[in-house]
């Protein structure tokens, strides 16, 4: 990301910074607003069918949760993802702003109205009670709410499947010249999009019993109600998801399903795939016990086991994500963008005329190496290069990842850091003084605790004396 | 003008559909959906420091009026937060398209602290729907009810900071250095005026919202509401006066704060025509209201011509601040472009000749158990004859293994073998029968 200036976060790094605001919004946008308004509407269908005042008044009490959820922390997440990945990784999220505008477009004015009729849903559901013609222009503004936020989710899939799998989107590369209907019916949008929307709707559903529990502590009749029509949907939507979801994981390229055991767990653990299976064997058990005592004994089942479905549904949701994530490396946008902003077509010229050269933000007298500047010149190529994976001290600290090496053998790894031992790791970038550079300074960090600046800029440069 | 850094362009084609006209289309859209944007948190600013104002005056004065009142603008509150941030992405994805090398490189000098207008937004929002759904309840504990208040309009007030900083940085590249950073920019005198401006510009824009507000209020049934809305329609007359008279000097300051060849370009352009004719509307909209300053039952015709007026003064300053914009920033986008289109053109030969040299590559014949060594990665790590990260093959040749050992070794390491290393990542997904070969070509180093 020779092109943009450098932030650093230090200790949790870029990932993890971008994964909390990423996994909040899925939490809460998939469950509080896709599935939710989805699984609402349904209830408030059925209130006013066999003209239930409780029913009505419980699936108000959940409507108001998930509507303080998703207005106060699912859209601003949502946009959070934006500015998140707008300093993290400039130069993915502006190719994709630029082949996806239209779609984005799109979506921002049925946003609009998912918004609106939210809102209006919501704020005038108190004064059309059952029984009046006021109910059922109600129930058509949840209607509307409930398909406007599926549209928006199908084409932000359709952008996340064009990362994996972006098919055949470029008609050149010198100059880019993307085909709009190529990248946007990209091979995995469809079982993406799919998958997603059953589990949104399981997982809302889930949210709702666990509700619905808190709301009835006084009326184990309507809870059985509840319990029975929300775990239902829970129940039909498991085998769903699970068949969009094969339909989805086959659509991955090979390289992309070679990685998947070690997203599911870490690369220590690499070895034994099998405590991967132990995990998801375990969330989704945790899920199925919930669902199904809740459902088959909704009056005797204590509020732990409601508890559990969720947090084991949580714990699959973010291990989806994880893995989503993990198996894209070392792409950002499949087999065009390197995750650390580098074009993969712009390699062999960085290579051959180096990359400090052309680092808009490193100060020009840094932008050659010489026998002065190499600590400095090293740490810049560090930020730019591998600081979107690897922290100093931190989350996948980079200091602990060369214990034991030197600086000779550093410099002879990070020449093969694309290697198949490493396939999630894109390759340095730089000539060959710019890779010795990164191999002084990464051996400096290891050996020293502490960075000081005396070292790292010796004679040179007054200006970086700040 | 000279710039210090020219950042890089985004190499992949605006998205016109090869239309010329979009541009200035899309240039237009930014400047509309930006003021409505602006607007709504105009009014969230506003409104919801004027619901804990009445609030406490409420309290204060006894007075069931004003309670009311500051429960009404709880309403534009939760609508105008929401609808404040739906129309902050429109702006975000034209910005984001026009004037991508800049926008972006000053969210991340100004980062982390630019994060701050998500969590703390998402602060602010919970705590004012916090302060909204417990109005009943907390009924009888007001101090405790305006206290959530208060911090949720102080936070609302703090997320105006990270935005204007972000914007005013990108909008000045002429000032950009190597270590430029979010408190530089927050302490410097454009910004400074730009944020007072805006400030009181909330108050005004919400004072014209309480004209509005007020005159349904008043058409009520319910004589509270009705007193209700005589109180907004008198406070939107004064909140709306005040401040603008205030911003008539303050405008000034801002547009002379500007870099030099800005303000040049600005003049050149012909735009502070529209400074003249916001001026004179805005002096017209006062007049209006200070004719009728005592009379609360403002008529509909006065209010909607007020609305209509003030409409052309924000349209005005919105295109010329995108004038004064765009006056700043051309040239740099430009050398950005050009910046780009030099490196694509060089990057291009690169990309050939390294093709070529890939498929000229003569073919060196290995043994078979080296070319799989390299396969799989192992040659990342190891060296036939020296150690690298793990120990040279000749030296593991040494320990005499049998290919099955070196399979479980290399499924399963044993670090203990080799103390001082890091230890072998474990790599399950080579076949055993390739490293059974590369056993033999280890076995094979003497
Ligand atoms: C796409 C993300 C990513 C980027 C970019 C990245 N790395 Fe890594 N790197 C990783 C991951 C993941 C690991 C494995 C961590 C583990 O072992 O759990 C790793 C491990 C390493 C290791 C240990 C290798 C081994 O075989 O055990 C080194 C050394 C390393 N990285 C150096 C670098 C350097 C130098 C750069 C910048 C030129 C860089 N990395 C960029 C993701 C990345
Ligand atoms: C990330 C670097 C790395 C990669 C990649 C790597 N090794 Fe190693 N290897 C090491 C290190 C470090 C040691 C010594 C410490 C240990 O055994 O854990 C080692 C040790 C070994 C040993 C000796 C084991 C013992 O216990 O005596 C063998 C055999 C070996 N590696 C084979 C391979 C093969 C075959 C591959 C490729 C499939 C490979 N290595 C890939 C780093 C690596």
């Amino acid at each position: 990301m020779f092109d943009y200036p450098i932030f650093e976060m230090p200790l949790l790094g870029h990932r993890f910074l971008f994964a909390f605001d990423a996994i909040l919004h899925v939490f809460i946008s998939h469950g509080a607003a896709v599935g939710g308004s989805i699984i609402l509407m349904l209830s408030q269908w059925l209130a006013i069918r066999n003209n239930d005042r409780k029913l009505d008044e419980l699936s108000y009490k959940i409507l108001f949760t998930f509507f303080i959820l998703a207005t106060a922390v699912g859209a601003l997440t949502g946009i959070g993802i934006w500015i998140h990945i707008n300093i993290i990784n400039p130069a993915a999220i502006g190719a994709l702003l630029r082949v996806f505008f239209w779609k984005w477009f799109i979506e921002w004015i049925v946003f609009n109205v998912e918004m609106i009729f939210l809102l209006w849903w919501f704020l005038s559901w108190k004064s059309a009670p059952l029984g009046t013609p006021a109910k059922a222009k109600n129930f058509k503004l949840g209607m509307t709410y409930a398909i406007a936020s599926w549209f928006t989710m199908a084409i932000i899939t359709a952008i996340l499947g064009f990362m994996m799998t972006p098919g055949n989107w470029l008609k050149s590369y010198f100059p880019a010249e993307p085909d709009y209907l190529a990248a946007l019916f990209n091979p995995s949008w469809i079982p993406s999009l799919g998958f997603r929307t059953f589990w949104s709707i399981a997982w809302a559903s889930a949210m709702a019993m666990l509700l619905s529990w808190l709301f009835t502590r006084n009326d184990t009749e309507l809870r059985q109600k509840a319990m029975r029509l929300y775990g239902t949907v829970l129940l039909a939507c498991i085998p769903l998801f699970c068949l969009f979801g094969a339909w989805y994981y086959d659509q991955f390229p090979q390289a992309a399903k070679d990685l998947f055991w070690m997203g599911a767990i870490t690369r220590r653990l690499a070895a034994h795939p099998e405590y991967a299976t132990y995990l998801m064997v375990g969330l989704s058990s945790m899920v199925l016990a919930g669902a199904v005592s809740l459902y088959a004994k909704p009056k005797r089942t204590p509020l732990v086991m409601a508890v559990i479905m969720l947090f084991g549904s949580m714990g699959l949701i973010g291990e989806f994500e994880r893995v989503r994530e993990f198996v894209r490396k070392p792409y950002i946008i499949y087999d065009y963008m390197y995750a650390n902003g580098v074009r993969v077509a712009d390699v062999p010229y960085l290579n051959k005329d180096g990359y400090l050269k052309h680092a808009a933000f490193v100060p020009p007298e840094f932008r050659s190496v010489t026998p002065d500047n190499k600590l400095m010149a090293g740490k810049y190529l560090y930020q730019m290069q591998c600081r979107y994976c690897h922290t100093v001290n931190g989350i996948n600290a980079i200091r602990t990842r060369i214990q034991g090496m030197d600086e000779q053998s550093i410099f002879i790894r990070i020449g093969a850091l694309n290697s198949p031992a490493t396939p999630f790791m894109p390759p340095f970038t730089g000539t060959e003084e710019e890779r010795h550079a990164l191999a002084a300074y990464l051996d400096y960090i290891r050996v020293n605790k502490v960075e000081s600046e005396d070292d790292l800029v010796k004679s040179s440069a007054p200006v970086y004396a700040h | 003008m000279k710039f210090n850094i020219i950042p890089g362009d985004i190499p992949l084609p605006l998205p016109t559909g090869g239309l010329e006209f979009m541009e200035p289309v899309f240039h237009a859209l930014l400047v509309v959906s930006w003021v409505i944007h602006i607007l709504f948190i105009n009014v969230l600013l506003g409104a919801s420091f004027a619901s804990v104002y009445f609030n406490k005056r409420g309290v204060n004065e006894k007075n069931p009026v004003f309670d009311k009142v500051a429960y009404l603008l709880t309403t534009p509150v939760t609508i105008s937060e929401n609808m404040g941030a739906l129309w902050g992405v429109a702006p975000l994805l034209l910005v984001s398209i026009l004037i991508t090398p800049l926008f972006y490189s000053a969210s991340i000098m100004n980062s982390p602290h630019w994060l701050h207008i998500i969590y703390g937004n998402i602060v602010a929002f919970l705590l004012s729907y916090l302060y909204k759904y417990t109005w009943h309840t907390l009924h009888a504990r007001k101090s405790l009810h305006i206290l959530i208040g208060t911090i949720a309009v102080a936070m609302f007030f703090t997320l105006p900071l990270a935005f204007m900083s972000t914007v005013q940085l990108a909008m000045t590249p002429s000032t950009w250095t190597y270590h430029t950073h979010f408190w530089d920019i927050l302490l410097r005198s454009d910004t400074f005026f730009r944020l007072v401006h805006f400030y009181l510009a909330s108050f005004a824009v919400t004072g014209v919202f309480m004209l509005v507000y007020g005159m349904y209020k008043r058409r009520s049934d319910d004589p509270e509401i009705v007193e209700a809305g005589k109180v907004l329609t008198r406070t939107g007359k004064s909140w709306f006066l005040v401040p603008t008279v205030i911003n008539l000097f303050i405008g000034p300051l801002v547009l002379f704060s500007f870099p030099d060849y800005g303000i040049e370009a600005f003049f050149n352009h012909g735009f502070h025509w529209l400074i003249v004719l916001t001026v004179l509307v805005v002096v017209y909209a006062g007049y209006q209201l200070l004719k009728d300053f005592f009379n609360d039952d403002l008529p509909a015709s006065k209010v909607w011509s007020v609305v209509a007026v003030m409409f052309i003064a924000v349209v005005s300053m919105a295109t010329l601040r995108h004038g004064m914009r765009m006056g700043l920033i051309s040239p740099v986008l430009a050398a950005s472009k050009a910046k780009t289109e030099a490196f694509q053109k060089e990057s291009l030969l690169a990309f050939e000749a390294a093709q070529k040299a890939q498929s000229e590559a003569p073919v060196v014949t290995q043994p078979a158990g080296m070319a799989l060594a390299e396969k799989h990665g192992c040659l990342a790590c190891h060296n036939a004859e020296v150690k690298v990260v793990g120990p040279a093959y000749k030296d593991v040749a040494q320990k005499h293994y049998s290919a099955t050992q070196i399979v479980q070794l290399v499924h399963q390491p044993k670090p203990e073998n080799w103390p001082g290393y890091m230890p072998m990542p474990p790599m399950p997904q080579v076949p055993p029968a390739d490293i059974a070969q590369i056993a033999d070509w280890i076995n094979s180093l003497k």
